[in-house]
Formats: structure tokens, C-alpha cells, sequence
């Protein structure tokens, strides 16, 4: 008897000591999951990429509809073409005849936001012709698009999501996830051991696993600190966590965090994340607006976002849709109306908007343009609104020209054609040159083979696109007087300039040497030693400080051969220096982003237009004038055969060996820059007009549908004078030959053709020139021989 | 309010010697093409901001402006009045710049505007402490447009 009690003592000892041990780990394992929970919610609870988005869409009479593709614009927006006579509702549009009627969506902004409109927008032929305010019958002015998304900031999971809070998000939406995902949510503790039983049930009849029996808490759980590994200890660490979360935080916290969390699909690469992100990505409008219909949807497919994509079977999203619809009417969640009308409605998906692809060297622009307080790790966590001043109809141009233009270039030139990463290489940036706004922006060829940007990190030598910072630094007036007139002439003559390095001896593309040429011909046929000549007689380190005021930042050397290019630079920097040509000398700062907007819609960040003026308005002028010839009759004439009309000035450049082909050019609204070559600096054999040219018009022509709109306005500091064009001097009646030309004022020609004429300098003839013109038009040729 | 004080300190107020209708956008917002019209509509919805006491959404509005018309002059000289409004009047001067070279090439400078022009350039001086540069051309501004220009100063609602 003593024996057995001894043998129970020292079992129930055994067990007791097995018993501490046991919930001495269990305990040690719950203070470690309850660390992890708390830390989870405490913390950070999600990691939000932040979103770029375009400049808007500005709508206003007069505007081609057609080419700002207005109902691509809507689509891409998420707006929804409504067909029938039913009421417009906000993100719906209809288009009768020549009218559309837009209902805009309000857009949230903290310092610009604009109302929900009713609109509406009369067309004629490819016009707008009017826009009303359809509720007063009032004419607008302009109404804005909301802008569009350019890309996001990812970090390595590439989830995106709009955090909502659950007084943001429709009952119904809640009710229908609650009705087929865990209709005991209110209930029970984070297990629901009915639905547990309920689902082995189901399983045990069906031989095999049919349904889970995870709570909302369990799956959010799962989603947030596990693996989708199966496993006993898995699920009871899930069972811990759940009873864990449920024990610390309220039911509203929970709920918030899981429709937030629970994943809702794909959107090309990237992941589709909680019912504001689905909202918007399935129906194209803020989740506060979803409808029952919308709503059961999206409830609907969180069992499997992909295998019942509303978007790829749509038969079969819409047979889940009506069981949960069904699912909410048994569970009293809707009425029988409510079941009826929400059963009868279509899907209602708007188009799928992929994330633009071509913006991706733009956004890294955009991030290097940011103050260094925007690192990674804030950009892809805080989910910040990013309004950058890209234009994406210009973009998604820009992008097709430069892969469009590369390909046809390497058709026609096969020579060109390399394999992989020793493809040839672009890019092409565009600027509006009097805010300096990038609106659009393309680094290179592939952003997924190479994201080295070309335009803003690459440093190309400039060949003669630098040559306009020459002819600018001798136009320029200073206290001896400019350098040059436009009707003065160059010296295109063996140069031989001693340098420390030996002797520079400049030559011409074509090997040859044009003697007397004017300025303009110079220029236009883009000659080296007539211009190196002329960098000699200014000085260069003249030349290098206009560069320098004109925008070039990279070093260039103080050497001969920095007239004629042969200092790299970024195309960007091309690109703000010609900008500040077609500002009439005002240089602006570089801008690709407005503001910058945190969650709590607190402006953090502002880049307002600035710029300063940093050359006179009248050397401005004739330096445009001159890139204006070089479309006419030089090397850019590319332009005109391209079918482009209208106010075009622009140059070519050419590196030595035909490493880098350029082309600058701009229109009084529209600064570009083309920029080709090879990444290893091998020679492409062929020159600019070649090359580069074809990319820059084919992106201008269908950026401006090929008619320039504006004019190069000359200044008053600027007058128009007949010259004649072999000697510069004022040509007078008797001139054989004529051409107009702009000077400064005060630098006119003095000498005169004929010679033997009498100009009295005030910009008037002699009184005895006029009577001789005055007697030639009484007496004829007769009146010569008098 | 430093150049009103400045201004009013330099004994040049008093009825001056105006040489007509102050200058006013909204008389000017059916000239020109649909894109001007269009700057032109969004340059007075700017102003009626900056007079709601909006000045972040007047900057905005103005520089939406210039997305639709960025040969718009009148655009500039909004933005240069907002600039001399705020905290830096001598970033207004760039504005004031671009805005007198686009009037000149397209025309368009009359006494009226000038008057706005060199006012607000006077103002943007004589808030950077520029007095002697600053006088002058507030005066004159004053003898162009009295109306505007009595008090040192222009308002949204007198460029309006």
C-alpha cells in the first residue's frame, strides 16, 4: 500500500515537474508571440510605397480632345462609360453624340482640392467647344482631370495599398466580408470553435479539405507574422497569436488592420493589398463609394483573388458575388430589395490600369531631385503622394519614340545592331522652358536592363550642340561692345592654336575649309573651325561662363576645343541651357515634382517655379534666330521634312569619331533633347541628322500633332535690318541682294551697299540717297545715267 | 506692410497724376487664343483664392496657368504679385522680368500694366531693403495708376 502511494507521489510529482517544464515553454513561447504582436501593432503596421503621380489633365475650349486622348484619359482614371439614361454619379461618364458628360471625382489635395463636378463637354470635330457645369448651366473656364498614377516606390514585396479606416469603409462591405469569412467575427475570441467543427465537418463529408476554419483574426494573423506553411505547430502558433491579438486589441482595431491587409489580387507585378487599393483597382473609385454589388465582390474573391479574378472569370467572380450576396440576406445583412437589386447589377469593372512602365528612369529622377531625407526606406513605407509635373501622354510618346526610333535605326543601319548589354543606347528628355517642368523623361533603352539614366547621370561629350554657349558669349553685349553681329563673317581657315598638350588644329566634319562664311552659315552648317575661331576671339573663359549661367554644371575644361564641344555633359544640362535660350534668358530651375503629401495630408515638401535671369533677352533672341536657321537650311532641316511646321529652333552634334549623335531643339512651349550612342563610347558611324534627329521629330511631331503653336518673339532690345548677305553692310536701294537680319540695338551696320551710299546712321537715308531713290522712281533707269 | 509703411514714410503719398483705367486681368481674359483665355480664366480663379485668403491654392492656380499657356504674361505677374506678397518679395523680381519681356514682344505693354509692373517691382525692392531703387519706380507706379498704387501696394482684388 505504502509502495503504491510512493509510486503515485513520485508519478505525480513527474508529471507536476513535467507539467512546469511543459507551460514553462508554453508560457515562454506565448510572452515571446505576445512581444511579437505587440511590437506588429505598435509598430508600424504597414509598410505603404509612396505614389507618384502626373501633372493633370487640364481641360479648356479650344483643346484638341483627340490628342490629350480625352477618353483614354477617363479610362485610365477608372471612370466608367455609363450607357443609359441612369443618373451620373461621381467616376462615371457618357458620351451622346458630340457631348460627354463627366461626373469628375472630387480630388483630395491638402492645398488644392477640387469639388465633384458634373460636367459637361461639347465637342466639335477634334475641339472642344464649350464646357458647362451641368447642374447651373455655367461656362467653365478649364476644368482639371485628377492626375494619373506615374509609379510607386517598392520595396522588396511590391505591395501596394490605400489604408482605410473603418469608419471610412461602407457597412455593407463590412457585413458582406463578415458574412462569408467569419460571420461570428463580434463574437468569439479570435477561434470559433463552431466554425472549426462546422468545417471538419465539411471536410470529413467531402474526403477532403474543402473549407477552413480560420477567423478573420486567424487569417490576419497568418498574413502578418507567418508562413503558409501547414503544420500542427504553425496553426497553434496562429491559435496563440489569435487569442493574443483579440486579448489586447478591440474588434474595430482588428477588422481595421484586416482590410487592410487581406490580399485582393494582381496588378501586373505588383500585389493588390486591402479593399481601398481593390477598391480602386477593380472598380476605379475610392472604397467609400462602393455599392452593395461592389462590395460583395470584393468580398467575394479574397478566397482566392486570383483563381476567381474578376477580371479573367468573371462568370465565376460573379457566381461567388451572389452566394455572398445570398450569404448576407440569411444572415439578415440585407434586405430583399437589397438582395434583388444588388443580384441584378453587372460587375461593373473599370479597365485594368496597369502601372505605366515607361516612367521608371523619370522616378528615379524624381527620387535623386528629393531632399536626402527621402530615403528608400521612407519612400516604399510611407506611402507619400508624389504630385510630379510629368505629362504621361508626353511620356508614353517620348518612350515609343526612342524604342520605336532605336529599332528602325538599327533596321536601317544593321551595323548599329549590338547584342545585349552593348545595344545602342538613347535618351530623350522634354522641358517646358519657361518653368523648367520635366514632362517627360525616358534614361535609356530598357529600364529592366539598365537603369542608368542618360539623360541625368550619363556625361557625353557635347559636339556641337555646345556651340550655341559660343555664338551666345560673342552676341552678348558687354562694355567693349558684342564680339559679332549676325551679319558679321567668319573665318573658316586652318586654325593651329599651341596648347600644353601640342599644337589644336581644328577641321570641319567634311574635311574642308569654307573660307569667308557668315555667322549664320556657320552655325547652320554647323562649322567647327570657323567656330573654334570665334571661340579663340572671345575667349573661352568667356564661353565657359556663359555655359555656366546658361545651366552646364559638369567641369568643362578651359581649353580650344571646348568652343567646338569637347567637354561632357549630361543631356539634361543640354537641355536646361536651350531652355534658357527659349526663355528669352531666363534660366529655370529644373523641376519634376510639385509637392510633396503624407498620409495625414500634410504638404511636406514644396518646388515652387523658380528661375533667374542670367542672359540679356536680346542675345537670347538671336541666338534662337540662328537655331531657327539651323532648321531651315543647316543640318536640322530633318525637321521640315519630317512634316513639323511652325517655330522650330534646334542643333545638331556630333562627337568625335561619331561616339555621341545629339539633337536640342525647341519650340516656343517645348524644350527636347535627344541624346544616342553606344554606353561604351564606340564609335556609331554616322552623324546626328542621322540619328538623333529622326527620334527628336518623330516625338515633336506627335507631341504637337506637327503644327507648332506660338511664335519666337523678338524683344524690343532687337531690330530688323536688310542686309546684304555677302558683305553684312546695310542694304540700300541699289543692294543687289537683300536679306533681313536682327541686331541689338546699336550694333546695325554701319558701312552700307552700295559703298558709294549715303546712310546717315539714325536708321534713316540721306536726304540726298532719298532724292536719288525719289528721281530713280520718277525717270526709271534713265535717271542712273543723269 | 513694409512697403506700405516704407512707402507711406517717403512722403510720396497723395493724389497723383493717373493717365487712366487702372489695369485690370479680368478685362483682358477674351483676348488672344483658347490657351490664353483658358491661363487666363485659371489666373482670375488664383487671384479670387489669393482674395479668399487661399495663397497656397492662388500659387497653385497660377502655375496651372502657366501649364496651359506658358507665354501667358499675365500669368508671371500674378505670380510676382504673390511672391512680393510673401516671404521672399525679391523672388518676384525674376517673375516681373519675364512677364515686361513677353508684354514687350507681344505688344501688349501699356502704361497700365507698367504700372503694376514697376509698382510691384518697387514693392519687391523696397522689401528687400532697396529703398533708393524701390522709390522711384513706386511713384511712378503711384503717378500711372492712382488708384492701385496710393497706398504702396496692389491687392488681388486691383490686379482682379
Amino acid at each position: 500500500m505504502r509502495g503504491a502511494v510512493g509510486v503515485l507521489r513520485v508519478a505525480a510529482l513527474a508529471l507536476l515537474a513535467v507539467g512546469f517544464v511543459c507551460g514553462f515553454f508554453v508560457a515562454r513561447m506565448v510572452v515571446r508571440l505576445d512581444r511579437i504582436v505587440v511590437a506588429r501593432f505598435e509598430g508600424q503596421l504597414f509598410r505603404v510605397p509612396s505614389r507618384v503621380l502626373s501633372a493633370p489633365t487640364i481641360l479648356y475650349p479650344g483643346l484638341d480632345w483627340k490628342r490629350v486622348d480625352l477618353r483614354g484619359g477617363l479610362v485610365r482614371l477608372g471612370y466608367r462609360e455609363s450607357t443609359g439614361e441612369d443618373r451620373l454619379e461621381p467616376g462615371r461618364y457618357r458620351v451622346d453624340g458630340l457631348e460627354v458628360r463627366v461626373f469628375l471625382r472630387a480630388f483630395d489635395h491638402p492645398s488644392r482640392p477640387e469639388p465633384a463636378r458634373d460636367i459637361r463637354i461639347h465637342l466639335e470635330g477634334s475641339r472642344i467647344e464649350r464646357i458647362d457645369d451641368a447642374r447651373s448651366g455655367r461656362e467653365l473656364g478649364a476644368v482639371l482631370l485628377e492626375p494619373e498614377l506615374v509609379g510607386s516606390y517598392y520595396g522588396p514585396d511590391r505591395e501596394q495599398r490605400e489604408l482605410v479606416r473603418t469608419d471610412d469603409v461602407p457597412a455593407h462591405l463590412v457585413d458582406a466580408v463578415l458574412a462569408v469569412e467569419d460571420q461570428r467575427f463580434r463574437a468569439h475570441v479570435g477561434l470559433d470553435p463552431l466554425r472549426i467543427l462546422g468545417a471538419l465537418w465539411a471536410n470529413v463529408r467531402a474526403g477532403s479539405i474543402r473549407q477552413g476554419g480560420s477567423t478573420l483574426t486567424q487569417q490576419l494573423v497568418k498574413n502578418f507574422f507567418l508562413t503558409p506553411e501547414r503544420s500542427v505547430k504553425r496553426k497553434a502558433q496562429e491559435a496563440v497569436m489569435a487569442l493574443l491579438v483579440e486579448a489586447r486589441y478591440d474588434k474595430d482595431r482588428i477588422l481595421e488592420a484586416y482590410l487592410n491587409e487581406i490580399y485582393l489580387g494582381q496588378r501586373g507585378s505588383t500585389e493588390v493589398h486591402g479593399v481601398g487599393e481593390a477598391a480602386r483597382f477593380y472598380f476605379g473609385r475610392p472604397v467609400t463609394d462602393l455599392g452593395v454589388a461592389e462590395s460583395a465582390l470584393l468580398a467575394a474573391i479574397i478566397q482566392s483573388p486570383n483563381g476567381i479574378s474578376p477580371h479573367r472569370a468573371p462568370e465565376a467572380a460573379r457566381k461567388r458575388r451572389d452566394l455572398v450576396l445570398a450569404l448576407m440576406h440569411q444572415q439578415g445583412r440585407l434586405d430583399d430589395a437589397g438582395l434583388t437589386a444588388a443580384e441584378a447589377e453587372p460587375l461593373g469593372l473599370a479597365a485594368i490600369t496597369p502601372e505605366p512602365r515607361e516612367a521608371r528612369y523619370f522616378l528615379d529622377a524624381l527620387r535623386r531631385q528629393l531632399p536626402d531625407f527621402y530615403d528608400a526606406d521612407l519612400l516604399t513605407s510611407e506611402g507619400l503622394r508624389i504630385y510630379s509635373t510629368l505629362d504621361l501622354r508626353l511620356q508614353k510618346l517620348a518612350a515609343a519614340a526612342l524604342h520605336e526610333g532605336l529599332a528602325d535605326l538599327e533596321k536601317r543601319h544593321p551595323k548599329l545592331k549590338r547584342p545585349g548589354d552593348q545595344a545602342l543606347q538613347g535618351c530623350l528628355v522634354a522641358l517646358r522652358p519657361q518653368t523648367g517642368e520635366v514632362l517627360a523623361l525616358v534614361g535609356g533603352r530598357s529600364y529592366g536592363e539598365s537603369q542608368f539614366d542618360r539623360c541625368t547621370q550619363a556625361r557625353r561629350q557635347a559636339g556641337s550642340v555646345f556651340k550655341p554657349m559660343v555664338y551666345a558669349s560673342a552676341l552678348e553685349p558687354r562694355e567693349s561692345g558684342a564680339a559679332i553681329t549676325l551679319a558679321d563673317r567668319l573665318e573658316d581657315v586652318p586654325l593651329r592654336v599651341p596648347t600644353p598638350a601640342g599644337p589644336w588644329e581644328p577641321a570641319n566634319f567634311d574635311h574642308e575649309f569654307h573660307g569667308s562664311v557668315s555667322v549664320r552659315e556657320a552655325l547652320e552648317r554647323s562649322l567647327n573651325v570657323a567656330t573654334a575661331r570665334l571661340g579663340q576671339r572671345v575667349g573661352i573663359e568667356r564661353v565657359v561662363d556663359v555655359a555656366r549661367r546658361l545651366g552646364i554644371t559638369s567641369p568643362l575644361p578651359e581649353v580650344p576645343s571646348v568652343a567646338i564641344g569637347s567637354g561632357d555633359v549630361a543631356p539634361m544640362e543640354i537641355a536646361r541651357a536651350y531652355a534658357t535660350f527659349a526663355n528669352g534668358g531666363i534660366r529655370p530651375e529644373i523641376r519634376t515634382f510639385e509637392d510633396v503629401v503624407d498620409r495625414e495630408a500634410h504638404t511636406l515638401e514644396r518646388q515652387a517655379v523658380r528661375f533667374e535671369r542670367v542672359l540679356d533677352p536680346g542675345t537670347a533672341f538671336l541666338v534662337t534666330s540662328l537655331l531657327e536657321g539651323v532648321v531651315e537650311r543647316g543640318t536640322g532641316q530633318g525637321v521640315r521634312a519630317a512634316g513639323i511646321v511652325g517655330p522650330v529652333a534646334a542643333k545638331t552634334g556630333t562627337s568625335n569619331d561619331e561616339r555621341d549623335a545629339w539633337f536640342a531643339g525647341f519650340t516656343p512651349e517645348l524644350v527636347v533633347v535627344v541624346w544616342i550612342g553606344f554606353d561604351d563610347s564606340r564609335s556609331t558611324g554616322l552623324a546626328a541628322s542621322h540619328l538623333a534627329l529622326p527620334v527628336w521629330t518623330r516625338f515633336v511631331r506627335e507631341a504637337t500633332g506637327g503644327q507648332v503653336r506660338g511664335a519666337f518673339l523678338p524683344p524690343p532690345e532687337v531690330v530688323s535690318v536688310e542686309v546684304d548677305p555677302l558683305t553684312g553692310a546695310r542694304a540700300l536701294a541699289g543692294c543687289p541682294a537683300h536679306q533681313p537680319e536682327w541686331f541689338l540695338q546699336g550694333t546695325e551696320p554701319t558701312r552700307v551697299c552700295p559703298s558709294g551710299a549715303f546712310f546717315d546712321g539714325d536708321g534713316r537715308e540721306a536726304p540726298r540717297r532719298l532724292l536719288e531713290k525719289l528721281f530713280d522712281a520718277w525717270f526709271g533707269d534713265d535717271g542712273d545715267e543723269l | 506692410m513694409l512697403a506700405l509703411a516704407a512707402f507711406g514714410c517717403a512722403g510720396v503719398l497723395g493724389p497723383g497724376a493717373g493717365v487712366g483705367d487702372t489695369f485690370r486681368l479680368s478685362d483682358h481674359v477674351s483676348e488672344g487664343d483658347p490657351a490664353f483665355r483658358a491661363s487666363m480664366r485659371i489666373v482670375l480663379d488664383g487671384l479670387d483664392a489669393d482674395l479668399a485668403g487661399d495663397p497656397d491654392l492662388a500659387l497653385v492656380r497660377y502655375e496651372r496657368s502657366l501649364q496651359v499657356d506658358p507665354t501667358n504674361p499675365y500669368a508671371y505677374l500674378a505670380l510676382a504679385r504673390h511672391r512680393v506678397e510673401g516671404e521672399d518679395p525679391e523672388s518676384a523680381l525674376p517673375f516681373l522680368d519675364k512677364s515686361k519681356a513677353l508684354l514687350r514682344a507681344q505688344g501688349a505693354l501699356s502704361p497700365g500694366v507698367e504700372a503694376h509692373l514697376d509698382g510691384l517691382r518697387g514693392a519687391a525692392l523696397l522689401a528687400s531693403r532697396r529703398r533708393t531703387e524701390a522709390l522711384p519706380l513706386l511713384e511712378r507706379a503711384r503717378s500711372l495708376a492712382p488708384e492701385a498704387w496710393s497706398d504702396g501696394q496692389l491687392d488681388a482684388d486691383e490686379l482682379r
